[in-house]
C-alpha cells in the first residue's frame, strides 16, 4: 500500500520577490475513514493521513490536521509569499506513523 | 514568534490526534447517530472558544454534488496576513457525517493570503460550517448547505 | 522536488529511505504525452490497414477464468432473468390480477415507495406529492395527484404489480411478478397511491427535477491534482517500457509509441475476424502482449487498465472514427442495437429505457441525470467518484456495471454481446473527441 503513496506538489512558474503564490497539494492515499465495512461486514479499521505541515526556508508556513472527512487522495491548495528564493518542505503524517516529505525550490526572477 | 506559536500549535495537535483515535474507536464499537448541528457546534466550541461573527469568511462549495465522495470547498478570509493582523487558524466542520471534524489549517503572515482548497467527504445532506480565528482573537465564520445527492438504482 | 517516505516499523529501524517518485517529472510527462497526441497527424488508421496484422494470441479467454463478480458488487445470483447473452429467460407477464379493493397499510406502503432497499423504490422514477423526501426523479409521470385521478384499485394493484399486463413495452419494472414486493406490500403501496390527491411542494427548488440543474461535467480531467486517474498514463506508459514475459517490451517494437499510437483508440472497438467477434482496446492488450511479450495482462487487472488509459490518452483531442463499414462490423452494430433494445434482470429494464430520449434519457433518476448514448462512449476509461475511494473504470466495467445494477448477472468482460454493444454505441459517438482518462459520477 505505502508503494502507491505519492506527493505532488505544483507550484506557479516564474515567481518573482514578493509574489503570492499558490501551492497545489495532493498525496494518493485511500483515506480510511473507518466507517467503512468489507464484504464480510467487518470494519475496515481507519487509516488517513491525519497531519500536513509545511515549512519555507525552515519557517512554518501552512499546517492542517485532517479527519476522516477528508476525501481519498488528499487535495490541499494554500498560498505562500515569496520574499526570497529558497525551499518550500512538505510533510504528511499517516495513522501508521508512516511520514511522507517532499521538497519543492523556489527560485525568484 | 510566530513561528513557536505555530510548532506549539503543532505539538498539541498531535497530543490531541491519540485522542481522535481513541474517540474513533469508541465511535466504531457504539454506533453513534451521525453528527448533528449540535455535535458540530461542540466540537467548535472546544476548537475555538467563543461566539464568531458572520463575515470575513468566504465559503464556497456546490449546491449540489452528484456523490459526496469529494465535494469541493473553498475557504478564503479577508486578512491582510501582517504580523499584527492575521489568521491563526480555520476550523472546519459538517454536521451530517458520522463525526462532525473535517479540518483545522494553521496559518502565519508568511502565507500572505489565506484560502485554502480541500475536497470533502459528505455522506448526505448537511451543512458545513467554518470559523476563522484571528490573531486579535476574534473569530469569524461562514456556513453553506451542499445537497447531496443518491442515485437512483439502490444499493 | 525530492520525495521521501519513512517507514516506522520495519523500514525506520533500517534508516532506510525509499524514493516514490518525482511528481513534478511526472506531471510534466503527462502534459507531454498530451502535447504530443494533439500534434501528430491523424493518419494512423489507413496505415494499420496497409500493415500485416498485429500477432493476437486467439485462444481462451481475455479475461479471468472462471469469471467472478468484483468484490464489494451486490453478490446477489438473478439466474431466472435475461442477460444480454440468454435473452430467453424472463418470464412473460400472466394475466390481470382481478381484485375488487385493495386492502393495505398507506404508512407502510410511503416507506416502501421512498426506500432504496429494494430496486430503488418509486420515488427513484415518480415525483409523489410531498416535501419529505430529497431529490425525487423525473423518469415517470408524477404520481401526486395519483389518488383523484378516478383508478381503480385493481388498475393501481396491477400496474405496480406488473405494468406489462396494460403495456408490453412499458419502461417500469414488474414489482410484484419479480419478486421485489409482495402482493401483499403491492397493496400497502395502492393505498399510499390512494392518499395522494395534491400537487407537490418541495421546500428546496434543487429538490423538485423540474427545476433542477442538469450537471455539467466540467473539471480539468487530465489534471491529476484533479482526477487521480490521470496518475495512470504515466504508470501505463512506464509499464509499456519495462521488459516483461520473455524480455522484451511494448516499445521493443513500438520505439515511439506516442506517434504510433496517436488516435489509435478513436477506431476501436473494430471487428476481428481471427477471433470472429469485435475486439475493445483491453482484449487486444491483452491477446497483443500474450502473443508477443509473453505476458498476462488480463483484462479488468491493473496493468491492463493502466495501459489502456494511457493508450486512450494517446488520442485524446481526436475525434472518434471507427469502421463500421464492413459487412461484418455492419452486422455487429445490428447485433448491438438489439441488444440495447433487450429488457435484462430483475428490473426489466433495457439500455434505451434509461438511455434514450423517448424514454429516461435527459431525465432524472433520484437525483442522477440519465444521459443519452451519445456522448457516454467518449471518456472511457474514467474515474468513478461514487466508488468508495474512487476506481478507474474502462468501459466493458461500465457496461457490468449497468447489469448488476438492473439485477442481470454480468457477462465476463470480453463476451462477444459487449464487443457488439461496443461497437454499436462507438458507432453513434462518432465525432466526438476523445477526453481520457475522464472523471465521472
Amino acid at each position: 500500500m505505502a508503494d502507491d503513496i505519492k506527493p505532488r506538489i505544483r507550484v506557479p512558474q516564474n515567481p518573482k520577490k514578493g509574489d503570492v503564490l499558490e501551492i497545489k497539494t495532493l498525496i494518493t492515499h485511500p483515506m480510511e475513514s473507518g466507517q467503512r465495512k468489507d464484504t464480510q461486514g467487518n470494519t475496515i479499521p481507519r487509516r488517513i493521513v491525519n497531519a500536513m505541515a509545511v515549512t519555507y526556508n525552515g519557517k512554518p508556513v501552512f499546517s492542517g490536521k485532517l479527519e476522516p472527512a477528508i476525501s481519498a487522495n488528499p487535495y490541499l491548495s494554500f498560498f505562500v509569499k515569496v520574499e526570497e528564493s529558497g525551499t518550500l518542505a512538505f510533510e504528511w503524517k499517516d495513522d501508521d506513523g508512516s511520514v511522507y516529505t517532499a521538497e519543492q525550490k523556489i527560485t525568484l526572477a | 514568534m510566530t513561528n513557536d506559536l505555530a510548532m506549539n500549535r503543532r505539538r498539541v495537535l498531535v497530543g490531541a490526534l491519540g485522542m481522535t483515535a481513541a474517540a474513533a474507536l469508541t465511535a466504531i464499537a457504539a454506533r453513534p447517530a451521525a453528527a448533528t448541528p449540535e455535535t458540530a457546534k461542540q466540537l467548535l466550541q472546544t476548537l475555538a472558544k467563543g461566539e464568531p461573527k458572520e463575515g470575513r469568511v468566504t465559503l464556497k462549495a456546490p449546491e449540489i454534488a452528484e456523490n459526496g465522495n469529494a465535494v469541493p470547498v473553498t475557504v478564503s478570509v479577508e486578512s491582510p496576513m501582517t504580523d499584527k493582523d492575521h489568521v491563526k487558524a480555520l476550523h472546519i466542520v459538517a454536521d451530517g457525517n458520522p463525526n462532525p471534524g473535517v479540518a483545522s489549517f494553521f496559518f502565519t503572515p508568511l502565507a500572505g493570503k489565506c484560502e485554502v482548497q480541500l475536497r470533502v467527504r459528505m455522506a448526505q445532506t448537511q451543512k458545513i460550517v467554518c470559523v476563522a480565528e484571528m490573531s486579535d482573537g476574534t473569530l469569524w465564520s461562514a456556513a453553506r448547505e451542499v445537497k447531496v445527492t443518491i442515485g437512483g438504482c439502490g444499493g | 522536488m525530492r520525495i521521501k517516505v519513512r517507514r516506522p516499523w520495519p523500514a525506520a529501524l533500517k534508516g532506510s529511505r525509499s524514493e516514490v517518485g518525482d511528481g513534478r517529472g511526472a506531471l510534466s510527462l503527462c502534459l507531454a504525452a498530451s502535447v504530443i497526441a494533439l500534434l501528430v497527424a491523424p493518419a494512423t488508421v489507413a496505415v494499420a490497414q496497409t500493415r500485416a496484422p498485429a500477432p493476437l494470441h486467439l485462444e481462451g479467454s481475455a479475461a479471468p477464468e472462471p469469471w467472478t463478480r468484483y468484490r464489494g458488487w451486490n453478490a446477489a445470483r438473478w439466474d431466472d432473468y435475461n442477460t444480454l447473452a440468454r435473452r430467453d429467460l424472463t418470464r412473460p407477464p400472466g394475466q390481470e390480477i382481478e381484485i375488487a379493493t385493495v386492502t393495505g397499510d398507506p404508512k407502510k406502503g410511503q416507506e416502501l415507495a421512498f426506500s432504496r432497499a429494494r430496486g430503488g423504490g418509486c420515488l427513484a422514477c415518480h415525483v409523489m406529492g410531498t416535501s419529505s423526501q430529497e431529490t425525487p426523479g423525473s423518469f415517470a409521470p408524477d404520481l401526486s395527484e395519483i389518488g383523484a385521478a378516478g383508478r381503480t384499485d385493481q388498475w393501481l394493484f396491477n400496474y405496480v404489480y406488473d405494468a406489462r399486463v396494460y403495456n408490453p413495452q412499458t419502461s417500469m419494472p414488474p414489482w410484484g411478478a419479480h419478486g421485489f414486493y409482495t402482493k401483499g406490500e403491492v397493496g400497502d403501496i395502492v393505498a399510499f397511491l390512494k392518499t395522494l390527491k395534491a400537487p407537490a411542494t418541495f421546500k428546496d427548488a434543487l429538490d423538485d427535477p423540474q427545476k433542477r440543474k442538469q450537471p455539467v461535467e466540467d473539471r480539468e480531467a487530465l489534471d491529476p491534482f484533479v482526477n487521480p486517474a490521470a496518475e495512470r498514463i504515466e504508470v501505463g506508459a512506464a509499464l509499456a517500457a519495462k521488459p516483461v514475459g520473455n524480455g522484451k517490451s511494448c516499445v521493443s517494437c513500438h520505439a515511439d509509441a506516442k506517434a504510433a499510437f496517436a488516435g489509435w483508440a478513436t477506431s476501436m472497438p473494430r471487428w476481428e475476424p481471427r477471433l470472429n467477434k469485435v475486439l475493445g482496446v483491453e482484449e487486444f492488450i491483452y491477446r497483443h502482449a500474450k502473443a508477443t511479450l509473453d505476458v498476462d495482462w488480463r483484462m479488468q487487472s491493473t496493468a491492463n487498465t493502466d495501459l489502456s488509459v494511457y493508450l486512450h490518452s494517446l488520442s485524446n483531442g481526436r475525434e472518434i472514427r471507427v469502421d463500421a463499414s464492413s459487412p461484418e462490423a455492419k452486422a455487429a452494430v445490428a447485433r448491438g442495437k438489439t441488444l440495447t433494445e433487450t429488457k435484462i434482470g430483475q428490473l426489466n429494464f433495457a439500455c434505451i429505457d434509461c438511455h434514450t430520449q423517448e424514454h429516461g434519457a435527459l431525465k432524472w433518476l433520484r437525483g442522477q441525470w440519465l444521459g443519452e448514448f451519445r456522448g457516454q462512449l467518449d471518456h472511457f476509461p474514467t474515474w468513478r467518484t461514487s466508488r468508495g475511494t474512487g476506481e478507474t473504470w474502462d468501459v466493458r466495467k461500465r457496461f457490468q456495471w449497468c447489469a448488476v445494477q438492473v439485477r442481470a448477472n454480468e457477462l465476463p468482460p470480453d463476451a462477444p454481446e459487449y464487443g457488439d454493444l461496443e461497437l454499436y454505441l462507438k458507432s453513434l459517438n462518432q465525432g466526438l473527441k476523445l477526453t481520457a482518462p475522464n472523471i465521472r459520477h
